[in-house]
């Protein structure tokens, strides 16, 4: 019975959260149109006639009442099919597929960083509160963390690639090498991973540093770490056995929250970079109104925070084994 | 003496094509940037590319047009020659014979009817093809164009922008939005497609050695986006970039490098402030003037643009077109005139809190809706007008609600800006739609069919005044356009005069890429003289042309 209204309440969360991926896009001012006509920041603009517009609305089946457009949308859905982009003049899930598989790299691989190395950290520096350890983790994960991502970016392309030309600066590879090996292509694909990943691992360990200090402190007063030193166990045993399992519960659940925000919130980081992810990809199809794109792309969005709110309540049961049994 | 050079030359042209000493070292690459977001200008076929400028520069390497343009106007290309019936109505063209497809397929007059016929059927970027009645194929090599009125613009903004595509290819094409692969992007330029990757924004050609205009200068050709043009050009990643306003600020740097040479150009682009026509109280002329003699063009270029820009035209007409009106009043900065004036309209500050009210009340304020990367001007010209007692409130939105708010007419004061500002070919305050004024759309109509260029001229020059009297808009500023290139990699950049196909202020003309004789003319008298030869003879033993391009300049030695 628990399973079955689990089941129906992530169903009813997507399908609420799909019509608003419909209906947002198209409350916004603007067309999806307006883009054929040019913006203020180029050159070339047009008029569009009446019969050209009514062709291309009729194209892009924008000419139909919005229920039907919004049917035609669930049908295609169920179907797999995330349509035709207006402005990228492709499928929907090509523009998409090949923008995901970076910002599932770049974003990865620095969550896995920041995650494991703040947390390491805030425990540490819990552990060690007043010293001077806790002292300068504090000062210095604090004032590093407290630049802007993208002027860390900046001055990091700035230091490593111009002056001391120890990385590329642009993209995520390097355009139409001809690689030998793989080896050779996993080698360059890291080299332009370093200096992105590494400022989004600073920009974001500062948050989950304070957050396990926060909780480890809280879970270091409990009566049961008293016990657990009362019984004569290990400093290093207690910290990560009674101590760390018990702090991360909060930390699980802020995981499934920043998941969503991970994958749109490296766009500036992107864009300081030229790396060809989601988030950039994202603010372009918001800017031009390509429906389209833009209900695919929250769909996507949509599943990945709802499968890692799933994570983290199976995170929680492992963790907290009390939730299982209520 | 003519007779020992020449003899001289073919002896060593000979030997070397024995001994291999011509050989090149390793494959000439050349590769340009482009900044964030992104270099990505999509697919580059007629019909995949997005309608932008970059875009069409980007299928314009692989797809060619009847006209062409250099610096100096219109050049044949894919005909030899044309002529026009008296009226204007029919015109002829004389296609250039032997051109192949890049599959080898033979390029005829016929896949010049097919394709007018085809984009009309299937629009093509930007153009309207509804003045063209029919297309007749006279002979395999002569074609006719049929209009329904004249067209003064026909030879570079009509033929001169709608690429020629295979008929073979594209005649069981039905959807050409979804059509893709190599067949799609096979045409008769320079380069043909070897990759593009959509994500990554990035383009790799390589030269068309059948190309009918010759074999490229160049093997290889790379776009691809870069976080930062400036900094990839200082570490070597990039060989090209331009620059354009402000962002010309870190081109300069470039300048005394030595390792890098710089062009300055126009950019054909103008921003604008846009008044609304219709609404009290800027539908009245005089307050229109008033506010443009209450803003500091100069002020604005110096302090948003750090001089990377020129007060524009007041008529629209870029200064470095060939239609521009130069004797336009400019509005100079004269707050004591926008001051005389609005008190002459009744605009008067009653309760002395530095803000003029309506003779019916109300403080005189505005909104000012602009797009982001224009709130520096919005804000400076907010300070500006509060001197002459109008407060004006800046509203930054994205482009989208600012197009869409500019159609619809809600609006007092507007800043946006647009290109090709060659020739009056779009309405001076577009996006918005509200400028009727008669005098000036039925000129604006008549000019479009006028084929006597001094009469057509007289005409732009009128609607150039009535723009800079009757100020639908006032125009701010044109930006300055900068192209940093390491002449190491290709030195062939230009600006094309009026900008490639309909006003594109680009310095990617595909003929960067075609060997020109002419650029051994070192001290350009016009005549290649007996060191320029050398010089080419020597660059061919370096490796740096070819045989047959080395011949065309001993070629016009002799001439």
């Amino acid at each position: 019975m628990h399973k079955i209204t689990k089941i129906a309440t992530y169903g009813i969360i997507i399908f609420v959260i799909l019509s608003f991926n419909f209906f947002l896009p198209r409350i916004m001012p603007g067309d999806p149109f307006a883009f054929l006509t040019g913006d203020p920041s180029t050159d070339m603009p047009v008029v569009l006639d009446a019969g050209i517009k009514a062709k291309l609305l009729s194209y892009y089946g924008l000419d139909k009442p919005l229920s039907m457009q919004y049917y035609d949308y669930i049908a295609n859905i169920l179907h797999g099919d995330l349509g035709w982009s207006i402005y990228y003049n492709a499928p929907v899930w090509d523009v998409l597929r090949g923008s995901l598989k970076w910002t599932l790299l770049l974003v990865g691989t620095s969550t896995v960083i920041y995650m494991a190395s703040g947390i390491m950290l805030g425990a540490v520096s819990a552990w060690k509160k007043g010293k001077r350890v806790d002292a300068g983790l504090l000062t210095f994960i604090l004032s590093l963390s407290s630049f802007p991502s993208f002027f860390l970016g900046l001055l990091f392309i700035i230091l490593f690639g111009v002056d001391l030309g120890l990385f590329p600066i642009s993209g995520a590879r390097t355009p139409f090498m001809d690689y030998s090996t793989s080896f050779e292509e996993i080698i360059d694909i890291l080299h332009h991973l370093l200096l992105p990943a590494a400022t989004l691992v600073i920009a974001h360990i500062g948050g989950i540093y304070l957050l396990t200090r926060n909780s480890m402190l809280n879970v270091l007063g409990e009566d049961y770490i008293l016990t657990a030193r009362a019984k004569g166990l290990r400093e290093g045993y207690i910290m990560r056995r009674h101590a760390l399992k018990n702090a991360l519960l909060p930390i699980s659940t802020m995981i499934a929250l920043i998941a969503g925000f991970m994958i749109t919130g490296t766009i500036l980081v992107e864009t300081v970079f030229a790396y060809p992810g989601v988030g950039r990809l994202l603010y372009e199809a918001v800017l031009v109104r390509d429906y389209p794109l833009l209900q695919g792309a929250f769909m996507i969005i949509t599943l990945l925070i709802i499968a890692a709110n799933l994570a983290a309540d199976m995170i929680y049961v492992y963790l907290d084994p009390r939730v299982k049994h209520k | 003496m003519k007779k020992i050079i020449a003899i001289f030359c073919l002896a060593m042209l000979l030997c070397s094509a024995f001994s291999g000493m011509a050989v090149a070292s390793g494959e000439r690459i050349v590769k340009v940037g482009v900044g964030a977001p992104s270099g990505d200008w999509g697919y580059p076929s007629p019909f995949g590319f997005y309608p932008r400028g970059p875009g069409y520069i980007r299928m314009s390497f692989i797809f060619d047009t009847l006209t062409w343009k250099d610096e100096n106007g219109v050049i044949p290309w894919l005909a030899d020659s044309w002529s026009k019936s008296y009226d204007g109505k029919i015109w002829t063209f004389s296609l250039h014979r032997g051109v192949t497809w890049s599959d080898g397929e033979p390029f005829t007059a016929d896949d010049v009817k097919f394709s007018f016929e085809y984009m009309k059927e299937h629009p093509f970027a930007w153009i309207s093809l509804a003045h063209i009645e029919k297309v007749e194929v006279l002979d395999p090599y002569t074609v006719a164009f049929h209009l329904n009125e004249p067209d003064a613009d026909f030879l570079d903004f009509t033929v001169g922008h709608v690429v020629i595509i295979p008929e073979h290819i594209w005649e069981d094409v039905s959807d050409p939005k979804t059509f893709t692969g190599d067949d799609a992007v096979m045409g008769t330029g320079p380069l043909k497609l070897l990759e593009y990757n959509k994500a990554e924004g990035s383009y790799l050609y390589e030269a068309n050695r059948k190309c009918f205009k010759g074999e490229p200068i160049i093997d290889k050709f790379i776009s691809m986006t870069v976080s930062d043009p400036a900094a990839a050009l200082a570490t070597g990643d990039i060989d090209e970039a331009s620059f354009w306003g402000i962002s010309a600020e870190a081109a300069s740097g470039f300048e005394s490098n030595p390792e890098f040479e710089t062009k300055w150009g126009p950019s054909y682009w103008v921003l604008n402030l846009i008044f609304n026509y219709h609404e009290y109280p800027t539908n009245n002329a005089d307050f229109r003037k008033a506010i443009a003699y209450g803003i500091n063009r100069t002020e604005i270029v110096e302090q948003v643009l750090h001089g990377y820009g020129i007060p524009a035209n007041t008529g629209i007409i870029h200064p470095e077109s060939e239609w521009y009106n130069p004797d336009l009043p400019s509005y100079e900065y004269n707050p004591a005139e926008a001051n005389a004036t609005l008190d002459s309209l009744g605009f008067f500050d009653t309760d002395s809190d530095g803000i003029r009210e309506y003779p019916e009340g109300g403080d005189l304020e505005f909104e000012l809706i602009t797009v982001g990367r224009y709130t520096g001007e919005a804000y400076l010209i907010q300070s500006q007008l509060e001197k002459v007692g109008i407060r004006v409130d800046v509203k930054a939105m994205d482009w989208g609600t600012v197009d869409a708010i500019l159609k619809a007419g809600n609006f007092h004061l507007a800043i946006s800006g647009h290109g090709g500002i060659v020739k009056p070919t779009i309405q001076p305050d577009w996006p918005a739609t509200i400028y009727d004024n008669p005098a000036y759309q039925s000129l604006y109509e008549e000019q479009k069919k006028i084929l006597d260029y001094e009469q057509r001229k007289s005409r732009i020059y009128q609607l150039q005044e009535i723009i800079a009297d009757d100020l639908p808009v006032y125009a701010l500023y044109h930006p300055k356009m900068c192209c940093v290139y390491n002449p190491e990699k290709l030195d062939t950049w230009f600006f094309t005069k009026n900008g490639v196909g309909q006003g594109i202020p680009i310095e990617m003309n595909k003929l960067i890429f075609m060997f020109d004789p002419w650029r051994y003319d070192s001290d350009e008298n016009a005549i290649i003289d007996r060191s320029e030869v050398i010089d080419a003879i020597q660059d061919y033993f370096d490796g740096k042309i070819t045989k047959e391009q080395a011949i065309k300049v001993i070629i016009l030695y002799f001439q």
